[in-house]
């Protein structure tokens, strides 16, 4: 009990240094975490606006692109901040009740109350001012959304556990997560696939949760190759890997 | 105060391991206690073991007091954060009151303008005093020292020994030096650290005549 009060305590402490610390050198701090996004977002939308009339498959553009990129940039975003988070505050665990997990834990905190936010002012911004749709569904987007944060928090702890031992482990998932832009329906739809595509796509479990997403928004989207039970078992396979590696190798944490 | 029981500490060093300690068992009792053994025997690896920072391999130690970071600490500062928002982290997971530690830590690192200022735009001292500062604002059943203990100019560090020896009823030391004069000063039992073993002496003349033949 003792132990459980002082982690909330810890975790709660470094949410706050966190939030101060992540955009420390620029003067608006916590502010420009919420812009950023929600900027590059807005210049993104524009720019494929301008070029890519037909993708989306007819649906308004704006919308299922930011639908999509706001699912899949948050989960690149959380899951590449927790796996630094041991290195980059190991002078931390100086202090004994400053566990390595307890890090990862305020990072998990940090951005996934960053990226709701940035995603609520996205969405309203759509509907407010691009004359967008309000969304059908807010709980399946939340579902979705709650999916693609407890992946991220499984793959970021297991890299964060690679790192221990291979740091370089971090440009391989860079790589990794840079073409998985392009085939996770950030600018297509699963339905939209012809067959033999979509198969192979399916594997990739990123999709099944950013279509999910977009399943909540619109009404009567295509959802029949969505599988949430295949999302599922990758968030709790990660998320084995990431706590009992953790728990392995927790001898490395100095 | 603290009890060892059957700890064993390894290090991977390249061409080896090196054996900080081997299967040592025994109860420390709260008093002001000096650390001695020669150099790369493990004192500062056994201090913070002690603090819980660092993991033994095998075996189980058990603390019934509050231990200190090792005095004078400041890694964990960071750079880009006020001195303010440093010492209100450290406040808030020791679960000490936010405000009035921040009071006692501002009154006694005389830091001036400088504590609402970033931690890098310290100078060496004026991050020392702020370090020593936060460790004396935590009330802790027993400090641990490594080394360092004199920081910032004369009258700093009178101000030092002072705030100390007023925490000294209450609170107890645990001290690594191979400054003699330093550990005769506060520490009255004496532990050696020799070969991956412990000795624990009562008296602390005695730890300093083992630790002379060591040096032989």
């Amino acid at each position: 009990m003792t132990r459980l009060k002082t982690s909330f305590r810890v975790i709660f402490a470094l949410v706050l240094r966190e939030a101060r610390v992540r955009h420390g050198r620029a003067r608006i701090g916590y502010t420009w975490a919420i812009i950023e996004p929600v900027l590059l977002i807005s210049i993104l939308t524009f720019l494929f606006t301008q070029v890519g009339t037909g993708v989306g498959s007819g649906r308004n553009f704006p919308l299922f692109f930011a639908t999509g990129v706001l699912a899949f940039s948050m989960f690149r975003n959380t899951s590449t901040y927790i796996s630094m988070a041991f290195d980059q505050n190991r002078p931390l665990f100086n202090y004994p009740m400053v566990k390595p997990i307890d890090t990862s834990i305020a990072r998990l905190v940090l951005d996934g109350a960053t990226n709701f936010l940035v995603m609520t002012l996205v969405l309203c911004f759509q509907v407010l001012a691009l004359d967008a749709f309000p969304p059908n569904d807010i709980p399946r987007m939340l579902l979705a959304f709650g999916l693609l944060l407890a992946m991220a928090f499984g793959a970021g702890v297991s890299l964060a556990v690679v790192r221990r031992f291979m740091p370089t482990i971090s440009n391989v998932y860079m790589v990794i997560m840079g073409p998985a832009f392009f085939v996770s329906g950030v600018f297509f739809s699963l339905a939209d696939l012809p067959t033999l595509y979509r198969e192979i796509v399916a594997w990739n479990p990123l999709i099944h949760g950013i279509e999910e997403f977009r399943a909540g928004y619109y009404p009567e989207y295509p959802d029949a190759d969505i599988d949430l039970f295949y999302l599922t078992i990758w968030v709790v396979v990660l998320n084995f890997i990431g706590l009992v590696g953790e728990w392995l190798t927790r001898f490395r944490q100095v | 105060m603290i009890d060892l029981t059957d700890v064993s500490k390894t290090y991977g060093l390249r061409g080896g391991r090196k054996v900080v300690l081997n299967g040592v068992t025994i109860s420390l009792p709260w008093r002001n206690t000096a650390i001695l053994g020669r150099n790369g025997a493990g004192k500062s690896t056994l201090l913070r073991m002690m603090a819980g920072i660092e993991q033994h391999d095998t075996g189980t130690i058990r603390r019934n007091k509050s231990i200190s970071w090792p005095i004078g600490f400041r890694g964990s500062f960071h750079h880009e954060l006020s001195g303010i928002e440093n010492v209100r982290f450290v406040a808030r997971i020791y679960g000490q009151n936010t405000e009035e530690m921040i009071d006692k830590v501002e009154e006694f690192a005389e830091l001036g303008q400088f504590f609402y200022e970033p931690f890098k735009t310290y100078s060496s001292g004026m991050g020392a005093r702020l370090a020593f500062g936060v460790s004396m604002a935590v009330n802790f059943d027993v400090f641990l020292i490594d080394e360092v203990m004199a920081v910032g100019d004369a009258r700093f560090q009178r101000k030092s020994k002072e705030a100390f020896s007023q925490r000294l009823p209450q609170s107890r030391i645990i001290m690594v030096s191979h400054a003699m004069a330093a550990l005769r000063d506060y520490c009255d039992c004496g532990l050696v650290v020799h070969d991956g073993k412990l000795t624990y002496y009562n008296e602390l003349e005695a730890a300093i005549d083992h630790y002379n033949t060591l040096n032989k």
